[in-house]
């Protein structure tokens, strides 16, 4: 009885060990999924640097709907597509602009986040940042249809890692699509914000 | 038997308070992996490190003149080093303040896969007074078993010994008081340093 009692406390002990080293490290890697390494790139743009960017209107986290062109005539525009919310490489960008306001401000940009995912997935992956500076747009329903319109949805259902840089007259200036494993580095956003009109 | 049972129970219990505490007892006899840094064109930096090298010449991290030295892993993107930036500023100044009649405890900052321009403005955003180093290509990270960020690495630097890893710790401390204080019992060559 009292040996079934020890083995039953060390089991508890353990547990115990376990769970609390999980809720005291509090990392995110304790809540996101790791897909492993992906296919680096997995569609084919369908815009150009130089041509307009094509108009959108998506409900954002926040509640209403942003259209690109209502930014027309007053600030450029960042189209910052990530794959999807709660995967690695994603939950370790945003935060990375989160501190970055200046340099996006500085230039008289907006940022705008998309995803494929739907506005509560996105909605709970945002406020476990801790909230963000920036609208976080849903391209979840029709699935794709934004992130397929630029040539960024891949055959997954996911966007690539894709940053289009649109000036105020809502023209394409720059766009990076990095291999979709690899976070583009902060000062390439900086170079190709600078270097709008 | 039940003896064993019962040595067996008190070993789980201080395994699992160990673990419950989130730092690792390095072993004694870990020892530290050599680590070249560049040697920072911030004259402040180079002070502190107690460094005189040239400008942009490397040096190693068992160089800096310190008897326990703390190694944050942090990223700059990672919103949890975000968090724990003024706890860390926190605990770089009580370390300045027991330095002076204490050991000798000093902090450098690894940025794990940042760049320069990323880690400068880690350090400008969160108005970190110590000095941090990008580690772009992870390789120190890599070099330390660096497991995530935020992580700290607490070593011992004794003259004439091969530095010693003392203490690790992954994820955020609670109270940079406490923390310290564990860092200095575990990091504190001897007596006779100490006073």
């Amino acid at each position: 009885m009292k040996i079934k009692f020890l083995a039953a406390m060390s089991c508890w002990f353990l547990f115990i060990a376990a769970s609390m080293a999980s809720a005291a490290d509090g990392n995110l890697r304790d809540f996101i999924y790791n897909p492993g390494t992906l296919k680096p790139v997995d569609s084919s743009l369908k815009v150009v640097v130089g041509q307009v960017a094509p108009d959108f209107a998506l409900p954002s986290i926040g509640g209403r709907t942003v259209s690109l062109s209502e930014y027309r005539g007053k600030s450029n525009v960042v189209l910052s597509f990530v794959p999807a919310a709660w995967t690695p490489v994603c939950s370790a960008q945003w935060p990375g602009y989160n501190i970055g306001k200046k340099i996006f401000t500085d230039n008289n940009a907006v940022l705008i986040g998309i995803t494929e995912d739907n506005i509560p997935s996105l909605h709970a992956w945002v406020q476990q940042m801790g909230g963000l500076w920036f609208d976080v747009l849903s391209d979840f329903w029709p699935h794709g249809r934004v992130a397929d319109a630029y040539g960024v949805l891949r055959t997954d259902g996911t966007a690539e890692r894709a940053l289009f840089f649109i000036d105020t007259e809502g023209i394409i200036r720059a766009i990076i699509v990095t291999d979709i494993n690899v976070r583009p580095p902060l000062e390439e956003v900086m170079r190709e914000l600078v270097a709008l009109p | 038997m039940k003896t064993n049972i019962i040595k067996l129970v008190l070993t789980l219990f201080f395994v699992s308070t160990s673990i419950m505490s989130g730092t690792e007892a390095a072993g004694e006899s870990e020892v530290l992996p050599d680590l070249v840094l560049t040697v920072p064109e911030n004259q402040q930096y180079n002070e502190y490190l107690g460094l005189t090298g040239e400008v942009g010449t490397s040096f190693y991290v068992q160089d800096i003149q310190a008897d326990i030295l703390l190694i944050e892993l942090f990223d700059m993107y990672c919103q949890y080093c975000q968090r724990e930036a003024p706890a860390v500023n926190e605990l770089y100044e009580m370390m300045q303040e027991i330095s002076k009649d204490g050991p000798v405890v000093k902090i450098i900052g690894l940025g794990a896969s940042n760049s320069q321009f990323e880690v400068e403005l880690f350090r400008d955003i969160y108005n970190i007074p110590f000095p941090l180093f990008p580690d772009k290509d992870m390789s120190s990270y890599r070099a330390l078993s660096g497991e995530g960020t935020p992580g700290f690495i607490g070593c011992r630097l004794e003259e004439g010994e091969r530095p010693t890893i003392v203490l690790r710790k992954s994820g955020a401390f609670s109270d940079p008081g406490e923390f310290l204080y564990e860092l200095i019992e575990k990091g504190s060559p001897s007596e006779g340093r100490r006073e």
